[in-house]
């Protein structure tokens, strides 16, 4: 019997881990004495020293200096652990800034439970925000967030590496095909892939569905709101990503290798391209990767499909990231000043663009130093001359268990453990 | 001192702090488990009821099934590979003496000291199939290389490997605290009877480490149930859902796919699991339980 409790007790502290929710020790710092205002912000961005998460502090720290009787506490946590606790923030009283996604599997079930403060959007009409930028953060035409990145997915490519060997930029998928097989031949991992997180992955697959069908917003809602995955595109798309996998042109063992693994095959050379969004664009900046791989860093976009509607100028580009502010917050007009200054164009916008972090949801074209990297120059060419653009990827377009389950069979689907109908029958069960 | 332990108040006072952390820290969080795994909560905002739907969707849910299918091969893992080898390695040990056993026991409790994460870590190195030191020992020998060791259908023997081999130290240690817990002198006796190494390991470790292989047994089989953090940090259940095992799925469905409500289904189901596991396990000795040998027990 002594043993039974013992057993239960070792493994009760497991589910009572889960069970609980964590719930953290509510920090409850604001106060407001003598006009002294402490805004919390909960951040995704964890590395404060480089790309997006230097320029947040860098803003953070300006804010501070003009308004000395402002104190903001930043808390930092990795996309899939900030998730998390932000779901815990939400029973215990959100921080009073918070990193948020405009995309549905995030943001559907976070304005259900009413976490988020309203904002209004007549004040947002001078800060230049891209059109359509905003449809995001709404619910019944009410606007909760504000984007900061307008993220485009494309293959890096080692310029360099290219020239050296004679391939060519294909401009058909059959192209993209037969240099994989051209580019193994010669010893080199055609594309390194981050197969181990999923995502990266259905972006892909959301990519081909755009060449496919030039315009898959409304095909994709319907999906997801019926569980009926099995409108031809679907099938189509899954299976040219299957034989994408099977002619070699993701690395071996991609589909259980993360971000880091697959991006270091490519800054160290021993991948000739690199299939990721916009937000890596500072790769090209980046001191840490070998001079010969950072300076000749280019990028393409999906090349069309034969008998795909989508043309070479459309491109697989959304506004994902971005912050919101909560509705239970104490110093909620504070926080909402200090998000509006946060947007003011010559802030996130300029620092952004000068870090080299992508491209912001707003115009920046004010921001232009002559001194931009190419690769920089790039994406803006391809956002300026897009002629249609893709909007959220299809794993974002429903719940987080449609996107759990997408990310996960992907990678069954790509390798071929399961078939394109169980995939796509997988994936509608889930919208259920 | 005895009208002391007498008086009900004393009892009670000195029984209540366990009482009241078995009632919150562990009777509470299952109730609310029970409670929420009959309803639809994504974890935020309101929720209701669904009655048996998440147990319905449970049992036909095929990730689940590969995850308590993957735990069952961890748990046979433990009890037929792990376990024996740790028996073995713990009987030569007792015999080697000297500053060799000192070492030797060292060698093998490391990498139970080490972090969780770095051995994970470690590990997703020595199997990466471009630059991985398994598939360069493999070319130096003359073999091909290039393996994928975390295909769809290598990975669990491969999680599997990394499992067995760290949990390695700490079942041996026990087995080796146990065989020197045994009285030499029935061991003179032997020598004197003139039974040789294998009758003596057969005849007289093994049956008086019954006990401690009855506790490390049982808890190898409830660790292989509740493997979590290497298996996360390795794969991640993946590729697909090929790696998943119950707690990682638990975590996945709960923390990731926001249904909260199915999460605390799988978390009932599974104490029902690891339950009814501890008792088979306490069965299966307590039939063959032999009269115990004073000191040829260990306190875990």
């Amino acid at each position: 019997m002594k043993k039974i409790f013992a057993m239960v007790l070792a493994l009760v502290l497991l589910v009572s881990m889960t069970g609980c929710g964590a719930a953290p020790a509510a920090p409850e710092a604001k106060s407001e004495d003598g006009g002294q205002v402490t805004l919390r912000l909960f951040s995704n961005l964890p590395d404060r020293k480089n790309g997006q998460g230097l320029v947040e502090q860098t803003i953070i720290d300006e804010y501070m200096k003009e308004n000395p009787n402002v104190t903001i506490e930043v808390e930092t946590l990795d996309e899939e652990a900030y998730k998390t606790k932000f779901k815990a923030y939400s029973m215990e009283g959100m921080p009073d800034v918070v990193s948020i996604w405009g995309q549905p599997s995030f943001l559907d079930e976070v304005l259900d439970a009413g976490v988020l403060a309203e904002l209004n959007e007549a004040d947002y009409t001078d800060y230049g925000f891209v059109s359509g930028s905003l449809e995001g953060f709404k619910k019944d035409g009410k606007l909760y967030g504000l984007p900061r990145n307008t993220d485009v997915a494309g293959f890096y490519y080692n310029q360099k590496l290219f020239q050296d060997n004679g391939w060519e930029v294909p401009t058909t998928y059959d192209e993209l095909l037969t240099l994989a097989g051209t580019i193994q031949a010669a010893g080199i991992t055609p594309l390194a892939m981050d197969g181990g997180d999923g995502w990266p992955m259905a972006i892909y697959l959301s990519d081909i569905l755009f060449k496919l069908t030039g315009d898959y917003a409304g095909l994709v809602s319907q999906a997801v709101s019926t569980g009926d995955f099995s409108d031809p595109a679907f099938v189509q798309a899954a299976e040219l990503l299957k034989k994408t996998a099977d002619a070699g042109l993701f690395q071996t063992g991609y589909d259980s290798q993360d971000y880091g693994t697959a991006m270091n095959l490519f800054t160290n050379g021993q991948a000739a391209m690199f299939y990721m969004g916009s937000w890596e664009a500072s790769m090209a900046l980046n001191q840490d990767i070998p001079e010969e791989v950072r300076k000749n860093i280019r990028v393409f976009t999906m090349p069309v499909i034969e008998g795909g509607k989508g043309g070479a100028q459309d491109i697989a580009a959304w506004n994902g990231g971005g912050y919101a502010v909560s509705a239970s917050s104490e110093v909620k007009d504070e926080a909402i000043q200090f998000l509006n200054y946060l947007y003011r164009p010559d802030k996130l916008s300029k620092y952004g663009w000068e870090n080299g972090v992508g491209m912001s949801a707003q115009d920046q074209s004010a921001y232009m130093s002559g001194s931009e990297t190419e690769l920089q120059m790039q994406f803006v060419e391809l956002v300026k001359n897009a002629t249609k653009v893709s909007g959220t990827p299809v794993n974002d377009c429903g719940s987080s268990a449609f996107k759990t389950c997408i990310e996960s069979q992907i990678q069954s689907v790509s390798n071929g453990s399961i078939t394109v109908d169980e995939f796509l029958a997988a994936i509608g069960s889930a919208c259920k | 001192m005895k009208k002391l332990y007498s008086n009900k108040l004393v009892i009670l006072s000195l029984i209540l702090p366990g009482l009241l952390l078995f009632l919150f820290a562990i009777l509470a969080p299952i109730c609310l488990s029970i409670y929420y795994g009959f309803t639809d909560y994504s974890g935020m905002g309101s929720f209701r009821f669904v009655g048996l739907e998440n147990y319905r969707q449970l049992f036909q849910d095929k990730a689940f099934g590969r995850a308590l299918l993957n735990s069952l091969l961890l748990a046979i893992g433990f009890v037929c590979i792990q376990h024996p080898l740790a028996m073995i390695v713990a009987a030569v040990l007792d015999k080697l003496g000297g500053r060799a056993e000192n070492f030797f026991r060292c060698v093998y409790f490391i990498p139970n000291v080490i972090s969780v994460a770095v051995i994970a870590y470690l590990w997703k190195f020595i199997y990466n199939p471009d630059f991985g030191l398994l598939n360069n020992i493999i070319k130096a020998l003359g073999g091909a290389g290039g393996i994928n060791w975390f295909s769809y259908d290598n990975a669990i023997w491969s999680v599997l490997l990394v499992l067995i081999w760290h949990g390695f130290g700490w079942g041996m240690l026990i087995y080796y605290t146990g065989i020197k817990n045994i009285d030499p002198v029935l061991y003179e006796a032997a020598a004197i009877d003139g039974a040789d190494e294998k009758t003596t390991f057969l005849r007289i470790t093994l049956p008086l480490m019954k006990p401690v292989i009855q506790v490390n047994v049982t808890m190898a089989v409830i660790s292989a149930l509740k493997q979590m953090e290497t298996v996360y940090l390795l794969t991640n259940g993946g590729p697909g859902d090929s790696t998943q095992f119950a707690a990682t799925y638990l975590y996945q469905q709960a923390f990731k796919a926001y249904k909260y409500g199915y999460g605390n289904a799988i978390g009932v189901v599974f104490i029902l699991i690891c339950l009814a596991a501890t008792v088979i396990l306490n069965s299966v000795f307590a039939d063959r339980d032999v009269p115990r040998a004073g000191k040829g027990t260990v306190n875990v």
